[in-house]
């Protein structure tokens, strides 16, 4: 027995003297400040829910690697997706470790690895690709009917990766990367000389809005999203041409104009191309990028005042504002406080962090 | 101050020492393997195109014959895609495969029904959709069977010597790039060059491997198996010319050459790559299925999924072998690519 299952053994004995069984709530399951898939030694993968102290509070086993989760709004459940192109997601009861339900993806179909719940967490909105027609999908499924698929909607484009929604709102915002997979090719790029990603808003099930960058932005693949409070979407890209590269970041509030963040050629460069994840700053000021393949976290002032502060950490991925910091996770294992009082805070454990720093509401 | 001098060199002298044999490595793979190569698509490029001036018959051997030593050229670089390639898209000027959504097949139905003027002139076409250019365009013209006939026979001839020139143009522009300017970028990283340090220009070729061999296991071969429900033999490259598994041969052969520069003065990684490819390839030349034909049929399926297991096997010694022992290992999350 792991030291981490007598851990929550002994803390669910302490549920259930506590008596707060009928309705548990996040607050729970000893709270974790967000949830992130790994790679275990063994090369299992597992989701975990991680405390604020960095703390590994539960790990939960899954069937293959993952990537995001996207947590309940209210209720202590998170529904962990398959890497692209996985066509699994799991549905957790955090307070148990157990498996609630299993979602499939639909013939024809598979998940991106991100997903969204409406404000009162009676639906849950996945990105999937129809890949005999190459274009995304939007799946919809009643969390009230035990995760039953219920709808589907077009993505506004093809290869659909985040989706976040809007704070206040149900409309969606959805990263339509561009970029055409078909599973049996693996995860090779079928239409990099034409592809064309957007972002796009859906409210009610249509798209009521959509974004394009500049013509010779194409290769640019719009691929992760945050959302800030006003409304604001911080998009980070990944760059799949060659030659000389702008940007990597920008900004968009719904009605207005797309905004570029630019960067010193050194500071863009640094990043290799790849933004890995993104995230506002807890006072939303500035935007967090990750890149893995470059192996650093830099700031962007949120106001168009430019490139503010590099952090170097090897295949560092991913970024989660919690409490007064800036989280940050990587594939070696650690985890790390960027900001703030507490931003010496780091702990190592043998895990493999995944893609996604993925907060609780 | 002696011994301090000579602790000094002992220290300093390893890493100076890879220093320069990674400059070497690096010299010996733009001298003896890209150089070369894209000097032969260059010259069988100017063939073609001269041989479709004097026949633009579709059914034309000598025709036939410089587009399949033109094609063989590309794709036996086809997977050095840096430099000179990605400038103004003309790799995808030359390759544009796989197309998913049948647009080269389209783009040239419609230049032929039109008779658009456009195919009169070889600056002007470069303005057309990159999907009727190249190789696999040219391919439709020669040998599919509505195409190669379809449209006014003088409109059909002037567009097999327009996409021929054009072939053969942007082939010279991509030498040019390499001789003129790109070969150096390479050999000499600085500060402020495309490249800083050896160990990026080593991390490029290094990818260019890992890349292609993912590009030839998964699309070249992927594309037509399909899956086991449904096998996609219309999917296979370069089928009607009967290219396919020509070509997954010779990337496989290209990729090799690749490899085993990398690997060099690596005795044990050289011998294990040697046979590790030597392996699919002659399990690719028992096949004797130039199309992939069997993927429909679960015995003959099985050995094609055999060579693509092959190549997985090369990809797996590259990833966890080649990789560290260059010092270009990517991490966990910077592999995944989402």
């Amino acid at each position: 027995m792991t030291a981490q299952n007598t851990g929550r053994r002994r803390f669910l004995g302490g549920l259930l003297a506590a008596g707060v069984f009928p309705k548990p709530t996040w607050a729970d399951v000893g709270a974790p400040a967000f949830l992130s898939a790994a790679a275990k030694p063994d090369g299992s993968s597992v989701l975990c829910g991680v405390g604020a102290n960095l703390q590994v509070l539960f790990e939960l086993p899954l069937p293959a690697r993952g990537h995001a989760a996207a947590a309940h709004p209210t209720r202590p459940e998170a529904v962990a997706f398959a890497r692209r192109p996985g066509t699994f997601a799991v549905v957790i009861d955090c307070t148990t470790g157990t498996q609630r339900a299993t979602l499939c993806a639909p013939h024809g179909r598979h998940f991106y690895g991100h997903g969204a719940f409406s404000s009162d967490g009676s639906l849950l909105f996945t990105t999937e690709n129809d890949y005999e027609a190459g274009q995304g999908r939007i799946g919809v499924w009643d969390t009230l009917q035990g995760y039953k698929r219920i709808d589907e909607w077009a993505s506004g484009g093809v290869g659909p990766h985040d989706v976040k929604r809007l704070p206040n709102s149900e409309t969606l915002v959805v990263a339509n990367g561009g970029i055409e997979t078909h599973p049996d090719s693996g995860r090779t790029k079928l239409n990099i000389a034409t592809m064309a990603p957007n972002l796009a808003y859906i409210a009610g099930g249509a798209v009521v809005e959509r974004v394009q960058l500049a013509a010779e932005l194409h290769r640019n693949s719009i691929r992760h999203l945050a959302v800030g409070v006003g409304g604001q979407v911080a998009f980070g890209m990944q760059w799949q041409g060659s030659g000389p590269l702008k940007t990597l970041v920008g900004v968009h509030l719904q009605g207005a104009e797309v905004q570029l963040l630019e960067a010193p050629t050194q500071a863009l460069r640094a990043m290799q191309g790849y933004v890995g994840s993104i995230a506002f700053t807890p006072d939303a000021k500035a935007i967090a990028v990750t890149s893995p393949r470059g192996g650093v976290v830099q700031l962007y002032d949120a106001k168009m005042q430019g490139q503010l502060e590099t952090f170097a950490m090897p295949d560092v991925c991913g970024i989660a504002a919690v409490g007064e910091t800036l989280t940050v996770s990587s594939g070696n294992g650690e985890m790390r406080h960027l900001l703030g009082s507490t931003r010496l805070l780091r702990r190592l454990t043998e895990l493999r962090w995944d893609n996604h720093l993925v907060p609780v509401a | 101050m002696r011994y301090f001098a000579y602790v000094l060199a002992l220290l300093v002298t390893p890493l100076s020492a890879q220093a320069d044999s990674h400059n070497a490595l690096i010299e010996g793979i733009v001298e003896a393997h890209i150089l070369p190569g894209f000097e032969a698509l260059a010259t069988q490029s100017q063939a073609l195109s001269k041989a479709a001036e004097e026949s633009c018959d579709p059914a034309s051997d000598t025709l036939r014959q410089a587009y399949g030593r033109a094609f063989d050229a590309w794709v036996s670089v086809s997977h050095l895609r840096f430099g000179p390639t990605e400038v103004n898209d003309r790799a995808f000027a030359l390759a544009f495969w796989p197309d998913s959504r049948g647009v080269t097949p389209r783009a040239l139905a419609g230049l032929l029904s039109e008779q658009d003027p456009i195919a009169s002139s070889v600056t002007d076409y470069a303005q057309v959709s990159i999907a009727a250019r190249g190789f696999y365009a040219l391919e439709f013209l020669l040998y599919d069977d509505r195409l190669m006939t379809a449209g006014e026979a003088g409109y059909h001839c002037t567009l097999v010597q327009t996409i021929s020139a054009d072939i053969a143009l942007t082939s010279k522009h991509i030498l040019e790039g390499w001789q003129s300017g790109y070969a150096v970028t390479m050999l000499t990283p600085s500060p402020d060059g495309v490249y800083q340090t050896d160990k990026e220009v080593l991390q490029t070729l290094f990818k260019s491997l890992a890349t292609g061999l993912e590009f030839t296991a998964d699309t070249r071969l992927g594309r037509p198996l399909g899956s086991f429900d449904r096998p996609r033999p219309t999917r296979a490259e370069a089928r009607r010319s009967g290219r396919s598994s020509r070509h997954v041969m010779l990337s496989l052969e290209a990729l090799s050459s690749l490899a085993a520069h990398l690997a060099e003065g690596d005795k044990a990684l050289s011998g294990k790559l040697e046979a590790a490819f030597e392996r699919a390839q002659s399990q690719l030349a028992d096949l004797n299925d130039p199309v992939f034909a069997g993927v429909s049929n679960p015995q003959s399926r099985l050995k094609i999924e055999i060579v693509q297991q092959g190549i997985a096997a090369i990809r797996t010694i590259v990833r966890d072998e080649m990789g560290p022992a260059l010092g270009v290992a990517a991490g966990f999350n910077a592999l995944d690519g989402d």
